[in-house]
């Protein structure tokens, strides 16, 4: 038997599995008395149950990874932004203390402030962190998706990528539709000559 | 112990600026209430979401080649026309031209699958062959601003024959060269899964880029000085107009975004003439027609980096590249374009059509 307990992966994995085995041991052990009692279409929606366990198992794994990117995000912005206010303190000194040195410490403060985080931004670091956060929320969103197709599915609905063929079909027929046209165009063009 | 001396200046200042933000809410309109947009005009045509406006003419005689502006992909056409005193509409119909605009309108779910193709070969190739049969003309000039200005691009490359002249103001053309903030996210970015999960790029995603240009500049001194100017009215009432119309950024259909990213940012394909739209090539060789490109020195959204080569490109032998000491709205709507900016181009253009 695996050490489950060796590192984080595995206790991830640990966890996975062990949802995974009581979700099956469920279906199993009330399929029968499910079978007998849902007799439509609800029967769908609990023998899609192991769907459903096993995508919020996956988003767990995914929302570890999704933090990390967002701790790293928030690490950037604050190191940045500690970068910046000890470069205005160091010129803060050198302003007058009166009313132009506020305009003047305004000015310096915005502008050291707005280099600091122009250069944070164009950054490969960052692009690469953002970059990163933001597949891993899409790869949440793909969870979601999925979760919701099940749900769907099982009140006899569409799914996401049901309406998305009827989107490509509608699509297609319409680059028919204008091909057909511009050709009768053409014709009625040379018609003409 | 040592006395605490306070300038009366300085706390003068945060006093008014205590009463201004009070004051604001009774002083200034709701910003969604704003009104933008005066100058006239007719829905011409219409296909799906885009419509086709004709703007109203404001002069007794008119040019004969009609100009067909092709506006951004990101946010509204609005900013054409965002005050009766910097109006870029409005200066044009003023000079005598007959002009048309191309309002994209807001893409929603069933629009996912529309791309360059659909965009410059069907919508514009519409809007052309209107045009041409509505003026009794064979050929359009082509004006296209930022991101409209690479579609402009990209179908005067592959229609040649339809257009008199092509005005490239501020266009999206060597992603690579371009130093923006912007294209440093569009690099590395994973638009296939974006696209594939969501559909069309949410207007959120475009706010988040606008945010970290200039943060500090738009994000904190901008409203300051906002506040500080209530009792500006004209300057209340244009920073109110700008700031909805920024707001007001529809969704980008997912596939022009992807062959977007991926075509100009990512592999950069349209200035090494390899990109290809509804199966035929885009050669920027075949802009054989006069061209002028229009670009501002200051642009923090499309550097003049990525806009100039268009300008060296071209196998055109009546090209123009002039370069203005401006930002990217500034060239478009402001003191400044309607002094120099306009008079140069109707000028450019007179000469043309």
């Amino acid at each position: 038997m695996n050490n489950y307990m060796e590192n984080d992966s595995s206790i991830i994995d640990y966890y996975k599995k062990t949802a995974m085995f009581w979700s099956d041991m469920i279906a199993m052990m009330s399929s029968k008395p499910t079978t007998l009692t849902s007799v439509g279409p609800l029967r769908t929606l609990s023998s899609n149950l192991k769907k459903i366990t096993a995508e919020l198992t996956e988003a767990n794994k995914e929302i570890v990874e999704f933090n990390n990117f967002l701790i790293e995000y928030y690490k950037q912005l604050a190191d940045t932004w500690s970068t910046a206010q000890k470069e205005v303190m160091s010129k803060a000194s050198e302003l007058p203390q009166n009313e132009e040195g506020t305009e003047a410490y305004k000015r310096v403060w915005i502008d050291i402030f707005e280099n600091n985080f122009t250069g944070l931004f164009d950054s490969r670091k960052f692009s690469e962190n953002y970059n990163g956060l933001i597949s891993k929320e899409l790869e949440l969103l793909k969870r979601w998706n999925a979760v919701t197709d099940v749900m769907l599915k099982s009140a006899n609905l569409p799914t996401k990528q049901e309406i998305d063929e009827v989107y490509e079909e509608i699509h297609n027929l319409k680059n028919r539709i204008f091909k057909l046209e511009l050709d009768k165009k053409k014709a009625e063009k040379n018609a003409r000559k | 112990m040592p006395e605490n001396k306070f300038d009366v200046k300085i706390i003068g200042e945060f006093l008014n600026l205590g009463r201004s933000l009070a004051e604001a809410p009774m002083k200034v309109s709701v910003p969604h209430e704003v009104k933008i947009g005066s100058t006239q005009f007719d829905v011409a045509y219409k296909e799906d979401k885009m419509r086709l406006l004709h703007f109203k003419p404001l002069t007794s005689k008119q040019i004969k080649t009609p100009l067909l502006i092709s506006y951004a992909i990101v946010n509204r056409y609005h900013i054409f026309d965002i005050d009766p005193k910097k109006s870029w509409i409005r200066n044009l119909l003023e000079q005598g031209f007959d002009l048309y605009l191309i309002d994209w309108g807001t893409p929603s779910k069933i629009d996912k699958f529309l791309g360059f193709n659909e965009y410059v070969n069907g919508y514009m190739d519409n809007c052309m062959d209107f045009i041409c049969d509505e003026s009794d003309v064979d050929k359009v000039s082509i004006q296209g601003y930022c991101t409209g200005g690479t579609l402009a691009t990209v179908y005067s490359s592959l229609h040649p024959e339809r257009v008199k002249n092509l005005i490239a103001t501020a266009p999206v053309i060597d992603g690579w060269k371009d130093t923006t903030v912007m294209s440093n996210i569009a690099k590395y970015f994973d638009v296939d899964k974006l696209v594939d999960t969501v559909g069309n790029m949410p207007p959120e995603f475009i706010y988040y880029c606008f945010s970290i240009l200039k943060p500090f500049e738009q994000g904190v001194e901008k409203y300051l000085k906002f506040f500080k100017n209530i009792d500006d009215e004209k300057f209340v009432d244009m920073f109110l107009k700008i700031e909805k119309w920024v707001d007001e950024t529809p969704p980008i259909p997912g596939e022009l975004f992807r062959q977007w990213i991926k075509g100009i940012y990512q592999d950069n394909l349209l200035i090494q003439n390899k990109m290809s739209v509804g199966g035929r090539l885009v050669s920027l060789e075949n802009l054989n027609m006069p061209i002028f490109t229009q670009v501002a020195v200051g642009d923090h959204l499309v550097s003049p980096e990525c806009s100039m080569p268009l300008h060296y490109a071209v196998s055109s032998t009546d090209k123009t590249l002039k370069l203005y000491p401006t930002g990217h709205v500034g060239m478009i709507a402001s003191s400044f374009s309607q002094k120099t900016v306009l008079p140069e181009l109707g000028k450019w253009l007179k000469e043309r059509s």
